[in-house]
């Protein structure tokens, strides 16, 4: 930009197109897979853990956040960005419990995350952030799950797929699909939908998964509430042992 | 010291307030007029601390004023009143208050009936069929209960305004010399002499 | 006051500064939902301040959330929404009397700053506090009927208020029934 003034970076195109968010989903496009499928009684997300170098430790890496007890979420695109609204969601998540002293249904957390995402479209000195989210959460009205995109639009899903194997993905979870699924089949399910791009071996360290409903109860007055949880590698390597 | 009173007839309201200005113990205008008109049919009449009252009641006169400008319509008398409340419940926790109580009185030509208001410096606003502020409200509103009807004619309420200011003049230690009744209706704000 | 699958709340009329009566018809509660109700005691600006902003906030969550409040829930906005001014508080006691999803009665007592109690028989509060409590202590007793409820809680106010010199001049109460609220004025001594 050759003028002076901070305009924002994402201003129109003569198409009328934002082309900063389109090159933000490309940035999505190009991070790794992310799984996200709702059962009856539950939600999984799933995504790859790939890092650059074996000498790594990976233990240390986390793309599955807690956001509140009945909250969780992953991402595909730019880890940092992820990092910075794991943060914002977090702190609306306590804001909210401040006031009503209960945790944000999934709905309206979600509504705050993706106004923040909106806000970085529109204001100044910013750029959109490149991540997708699948936000997943279990309220009084049941599980649910929510994708949410760089220009702040969001939707709810069955299942989703986010990043470099969407469509693939997408595809097959559309066959694999099926309303009565329950929360271990989904978990399966989200497995199996990941092995079909996945470069390289899969194992509880090269993937990671989070899960709420199914009987993982933990918060909440008589501790009835659904809880998210991330599973320990262990688990994971359970139901991998499951699916070979 | 000062009097500002009001009641509501049948389609009119009828106000007065005493036209004196004192500083400690010497009267140093007896013409004052202690209202203003804040739209065609909505009057405020106000008392307190000399210098607030008007410095507040032509703050709210312009605001209301600038809605109509802005809107194109006249506000009601409830919402010129729960504006001016919520002014007042606002100013009420600044550093300096205003200390100004007042009342409220209008004609609303959609519902075609008065309304009357009566807000204190605290910003408590009731909506009622009279008011007073000040020692006449000690003397005034039994009078009100005994003697006021919501459908009081022109000619009834000015005997009514009568016995209030006689009864003031007669009974009340301060001499208020004048009052300036005025009548609030579908025609507007006028003053009468009763 | 609660009762067997229903509640009730009641508030006398009268506005007043200090000794002398302005106003008989002043009400200080309001219905924030279907089932749920605000009643609010103290500094008549600061009550009509707090039932304009509690309208508000009620108003927004409602189609924020696209469902309404329950009242555990509206209970913690009203107290966090006091405690927000900690230091310089308003001056009201607020109730929040009503039914909850599974038609529980909830009731719960706060003072200026947002500090509140939940009570599974009765809540008091304003000048006429005192009285309030010795009466409810004396008169309710559990699982009451919603006409039962009514007619306790209706001589509990009664007699508390006709005890205090500066409330009372008529009340109304509302029993809060699963399937409907019933609301009626009583009238009381006048003087």
């Amino acid at each position: 930009m050759t003028d002076r003034y901070s305009f924002s970076l994402t201003t129109f195109s003569p198409s009328g197109k934002l082309v900063q968010i389109e090159y933000a989903l490309k940035a999505v496009a190009q991070g790794v897979t992310s799984i996200g499928i709702k059962a009856t009684n539950g939600v999984v997300i799933a995504t790859e853990k790939k890092s650059a170098s074996s000498l790594i430790d990976d233990s240390s890496l986390e793309k599955v956040a807690v956001v509140c007890p009945n909250i969780g979420m992953v991402y595909s695109g730019m880890g940092p960005d992820f990092r910075v609204l794991t943060t914002k969601a977090r702190k609306a998540a306590q804001k909210y419990k401040r006031i009503y002293d209960e945790y944000p249904p999934t709905g309206i957390l979600v509504k705050e995350v993706a106004s923040v995402m909106q806000e970085f479209t529109q204001s100044g000195g910013v750029r959109p952030f490149g991540v997708s989210l699948l936000v997943c959460g279990y309220d009084e009205k049941g599980p649910g799950l929510y994708q949410v995109d760089p220009s702040g639009s969001y939707w709810a899903w069955k299942a989703s797929a986010i990043g470099k194997n969407m469509v693939n993905a997408k595809t097959f979870l559309e066959k694999r699909y099926n309303d009565d699924m329950e929360l271990e089949d989904a978990v399966h399910t989200a497995i199996i939908t990941l092995k079909e791009g996945f470069e390289g071996e899969m194992n509880e360290h090269s993937i990671e998964i989070g899960v709420i409903g199914g009987g993982n109860f933990g918060f909440g007055p008589g501790k009835e509430e659904p809880v998210f949880k991330k599973l320990t590698p262990e688990e994971i390597k359970d139901y991998l042992a499951n699916i070979v | 010291m000062e009097c500002i009173f009001g009641f509501t007839g049948k389609d009119f309201v009828m106000t007065a307030t005493d036209s004196t200005v004192a500083q400690s113990i010497l009267i140093v205008k007896s013409t004052e007029d202690k209202s203003r008109a804040l739209s065609k049919r909505i009057l405020l009449l106000f008392a307190g601390e000399s210098g607030d009252t008007v410095q507040f009641a032509e703050f709210i006169q312009r605001n209301v004023r600038l809605y109509e400008i802005r809107n194109g319509v006249e506000l009601s008398t409830k919402s010129a009143a729960t504006f001016t409340r919520r002014e007042l419940a606002d100013n009420l926790r600044s550093r300096k208050q205003y200390s100004v109580n007042l009342i409220l009185a209008g004609y609303d030509l959609t519902t075609e009936l008065p309304s009357l208001y009566q807000l204190d410096y605290l910003g408590s606003s009731v909506s009622a069929p009279f008011a007073a502020h000040g020692y006449a409200a000690h003397f005034l509103f039994s009078i009100f209960d005994r003697y006021h009807r919501p459908d009081l004619s022109l000619e009834e309420a000015k005997a009514l305004m009568k016995m209030c200011v006689g009864e003031l003049q007669r009974r009340f230690l301060v001499n208020l010399s004048h009052f300036t009744v005025k009548v609030v209706d579908k025609d507007g704000i006028r003053e009468i002499a009763i | 006051m609660s009762g067997k699958n229903c509640v009730a709340i009641a508030s006398d009329k009268r506005f007043g500064v200090k000794y002398l009566t302005i106003s008989m018809e002043f009400p200080k509660m309001f219905q924030a939902t279907d089932k749920t109700f605000i009643g609010i005691s103290g500094l008549a600006t600061d009550v009509q301040t707090l039932m304009e902003r509690f309208r508000f906030k009620i108003n927004m969550y409602r189609m924020n959330e696209e469902r309404d409040f329950e009242p555990i829930t509206l209970a913690n906005m009203v107290s966090s929404t006091l405690y927000e001014r900690r230091f310089s508080p308003y001056f009201v006691e607020p109730i929040v009397a009503g039914l909850d999803k599974n038609n529980n009665p909830y009731i719960n007592g706060m003072d200026l700053i947002g500090c509140s109690t939940t009570a599974c028989d009765f809540a008091a509060t304003g000048t006429p506090e005192d009285q309030l409590y010795g009466t409810c202590e004396a008169l309710w007793e559990p699982n009451l009927e919603p006409e039962e409820l009514f007619e306790t809680i209706s001589q509990t106010i009664m007699s508390a208020t006709n005890r205090d010199c500066v409330s009372g001049w008529g009340a109304v109460v509302h029993v809060i029934t699963p399937e409907r609220v019933i609301t009626r004025t009583l009238k009381t001594r006048m003087d």
